[in-house]
């Protein structure tokens, strides 16, 4: 019997916040590009980057004719996307774990490394 | 055997799970619980990545209690 081949897995690392708007878009145009392509993404936000996934966060977020940011992360979600939000980074960055969006998976070191060794690339932004 | 991690926050539910286990003999059972968010995605992958096994995982509002079986 054929045994489907595990599908190759990519991983987008977000550590720059919502005070660098033009930092935020890329990992989630990547990641949909990829689940497009037939691979499994996932992005994984910590220290600052846990700032986007605060809720309301990035409905303020637009650049130029691009569309809100919480446009591009529904779509992202939509598609299959994983995204992870590091609880130690809302612990320094001060903000409850309760005002995370709840597309957002709540882990910790050990994932990131998990990721990190089970993913085929990783792209850190 | 029953480690409580209720109170402690990642990466220390990981390292305390993996020191109690290595005091198990294999094939016995540590129940773990914590209240960290981060647990149960970081233990269960941990177990997964070092060969133990994961019996069941059970939610009890802010808690989780993980079963873990030393396989070597």
């Amino acid at each position: 019997m054929m045994v489907k081949a595990e599908k190759k897995k990519i991983l987008y690392v977000q550590t720059s916040g919502i005070e660098t708007p033009e930092r935020l878009y890329a990992p989630f145009i990547l990641a949909m590009t990829a689940r497009a392509m037939d691979l499994d993404a996932s992005i994984y936000f910590l220290i600052k980057g846990i700032t986007v996934l605060k809720i309301g966060a990035a409905e303020k977020i637009k650049i130029g004719t691009f569309p809100t940011l919480k446009e591009i992360i529904d779509q992202s979600v939509k598609t299959g996307v994983k995204i992870y939000a590091c609880s130690q980074s809302c612990e320094l960055m001060g903000m409850p774990k309760g005002d995370l969006i709840k597309e957002a998976t709540i882990a910790g070191a050990a994932t990131l490394n998990d990721l990190v060794i089970e993913a085929d690339g990783t792209l850190y932004f | 055997m029953e480690l409580d991690l209720r109170g402690l926050y990642c990466p220390i539910p990981v390292l305390r799970t993996r020191e109690e286990i290595g005091k198990l003999a294999i094939g016995e059972i540590l129940v773990v619980t914590a209240d960290d968010p981060a647990a149960e995605e970081d233990i269960t992958r941990w177990a997964k990545r070092v060969g133990q096994d994961v019996m069941d995982v059970k939610k009890n509002g802010d808690e989780v209690t993980i079963r873990i079986r030393r396989l070597k």
